[in-house]
């Protein structure tokens, strides 16, 4: 078995020192740091989401899953940055101002930096400005919103509003997901995607950079 | 009958006069409700003759939270409270009745420090007038809940962070087993006061449902929560047989519903409309398990007409026609719930009985 293919192997299960011993095994035997990356952690990680789509595996597995592909990820970082290898695109993501619910958010999140992305965390709480801003000035092409009450889901609209206002709609997507949220609900505010799960909308977030 | 001869006789599957009603409202629809009735002392819960009431929260041994600020260090501020249990709560000002919870024991690294960890007890002697608040509801005709939500997975992620206990689960089984057998213990003490005290309903519950899918994989839940929750209910139901338990988890559950009544739960709350098929899950399962809710509060509640909320009630009310539902809104009311449609739920309630 191939070092990257057992790198594979090891993150879907979780074994993040394994993991991290792997990565250094590969480049260390010269492997290109790109090809590592995609064919050793990132084909894990799409592996468990697709997995976490049809509901083969759960939360927990898709944490321990995570884990390991950032331990693996941090040696490769700095390598990334040498050789100039460039992320699938950049997001933001952040659960909508009033609401304080990350759980959903930080898979998601986890699910995106599975695929490549470079995914900035704006945590919880978060105004529409702060979105606006993260996608102005760190240049994040999706703007990702989460909400898990029906109270706070209408800061949504206010983030579109306050893309519209700043002049950036045609530059930036925007997602929208939580659990009250859905296809309709996103249609009426005038946002671009709607996923029900965090898997999917990785992968969204993923075509959306590809076409912005 | 009074309020709760019919509401035990409904949960007990026994013929009942007339459909009982529950709600709970969040402190914005609280002002609203007193605005809206001009009723200026007078609780909700009696304004609308609510079936039942909580009997008081328990008092543990040890209320001196101080025990527990180590385990906050550098995040301890004014907008920060520390619980009986520890978690801190922090609110922000646009959060309104939420908090964010900082989890004193994520950074735990050994095993001993879980065992350390200064969880309270909880005893008669710290509340000794719980047995006869549980009878002035009784004399007042109302049952008694002995509200015990959270009993053992949430508890579990509060004090050691979701993601953390999780990845425990699959990668320390020793750090786990710690954190929920601590917490299991301290929630037998606590269901046993309450069974004790002469409580009708215990209202145990844990979140182990998302939206669309379960938290976990059942062969996880099995191994870690379920044995637990039945070990829990068995002493319960070893002192008082006649309990009726309650169970609530929010989300899709439908593959964790056999394992529930198995642990020995008798109701299961909330059903949520978004997520389960009321009509399948009940042709399913009433034969085994009552149901409490199922009234949704991410759609009708509100978003829908009030006409809309009185045919979701009677429609659910219309399914059951064998018996076992106590119907509800599915989760505390949030401030964008019209008051019409509160008034309308109850309406239904009221207007199903007069046509049964």
């Amino acid at each position: 078995m191939s070092v990257l293919t057992e790198i594979s192997e090891n993150l879907q299960k979780g074994k993040a020192k394994i993991v991290k011993q792997l990565v250094q095994q590969a480049i260390d035997e010269g492997i290109p740091v790109k090809q590592i990356l995609d064919e050793g952690l990132l084909s894990g990680m799409s592996v468990i989401g697709e997995k976490f789509k049809n509901n083969e595996v759960f939360v927990p597995e898709v944490l321990v899953a995570a884990c390991a592909m950032n331990m693996g990820a941090a040696l490769l970082k700095p390598l990334m940055a040498q050789e100039g290898v460039e992320a699938a695109g950049k997001v933001c993501i952040g659960t909508v101002k009033g609401d304080l619910h990350d759980i959903g958010k930080n898979l998601v999140k986890m699910m995106m930096e599975g695929k490549g992305l470079e995914v900035v965390d704006l945590g919880t709480d978060v105004s529409p400005e702060a979105y606006i801003d993260a996608a102005q000035n760190q240049g994040c092409q999706v703007i990702c919103c989460s909400a898990l009450f029906t109270t706070t889901m209408g800061v949504m609209e206010e983030v579109v509003k306050a893309a519209e206002t700043a002049g950036i709609r045609d530059k930036v997507k925007i997602m929208v997901g939580g659990a009250p949220v859905t296809q309709d609900f996103c249609e009426k505010i005038g946002a671009d995607k709607y996923t029900p799960d965090a898997a999917t909308a990785a992968d969204a977030a993923v075509e959306l950079c590809k076409a912005i | 009958m009074t309020q709760r001869e019919n509401l035990m006789a409904l949960l007990r599957r026994q013929p009942y006069e007339f459909v009982p009603t529950d709600l709970m409202l969040c402190p914005a629809l609280e002002e609203e409700y007193h605005r809206r009735t001009g009723e200026k002392d007078l609780p909700y819960q009696d304004y609308f003759q609510l079936a039942w009431r909580r009997a008081p929260e328990l008092i543990p041994d040890d209320t001196d939270v101080s025990r527990f600020f180590p385990y906050h260090q550098g995040r301890i501020n004014p907008a920060v409270t520390i619980d009986e249990w520890g978690v801190g709560h922090e609110s922000t000002p646009t959060s309104m009745h939420m908090t964010k919870m900082l989890f004193p024991l994520e950074d735990a690294q050994e095993v001993e420090e879980i065992e350390q960890y200064p969880l309270p007890t909880y005893s008669t002697t710290s509340n000794p007038q719980l047995a006869q608040k549980v009878e002035e509801l009784h004399k007042r005709g109302l049952a008694s809940v002995g509200n015990m939500q959270c009993t053992i997975w949430e508890t579990s992620w509060y004090l050691r962070g979701m993601e953390n206990l999780m990845m425990d689960m699959l990668t320390d089984e020793e750090m786990a087993a710690a954190v929920f057998d601590k917490v299991t213990e301290m929630s037998i003490q606590r269901a046993l006061l309450y069974a004790n005290a002469g409580v009708d309903i215990l209202f145990l519950g844990d979140d182990i449902g998302m939206q669309n899918s379960v938290m976990m994989s059942r062969d996880m839940y099995m191994e870690w929560i379920q044995p637990r929750l039945k070990r829990l209910i068995s002493k319960v139901k070893e002192v008082r047989p006649d309990i009726i338990v309650f169970y609530h988890s929010c989300g899709y559950i439908e593959p964790f519903i056999d394992d529930l009544i198995d642990a020995g739960i008798d109701v299961l709350n909330p059903i949520q409309s978004e997520c389960m098929d009321f009509e399948q899950i009940y042709n399913t399962f009433h034969d085994r398990v009552l149901f409490h809710g199922t009234v949704g509060t991410q759609t009708v509640m509100p978003f829908g007409t009030p006409q809309q909320v009185k045919e979701t009630v009677w429609h659910n009310l219309d399914i059951a026609k064998e018996g076992g539902l106590f119907v509800a809104p599915t989760h505390l009311l949030e401030p964008e719930v019209p008051w019409e449609n509160i008034v309308a739920y109850v309406e239904a309630c009221k207007e199903y009985s007069q046509k049964k």
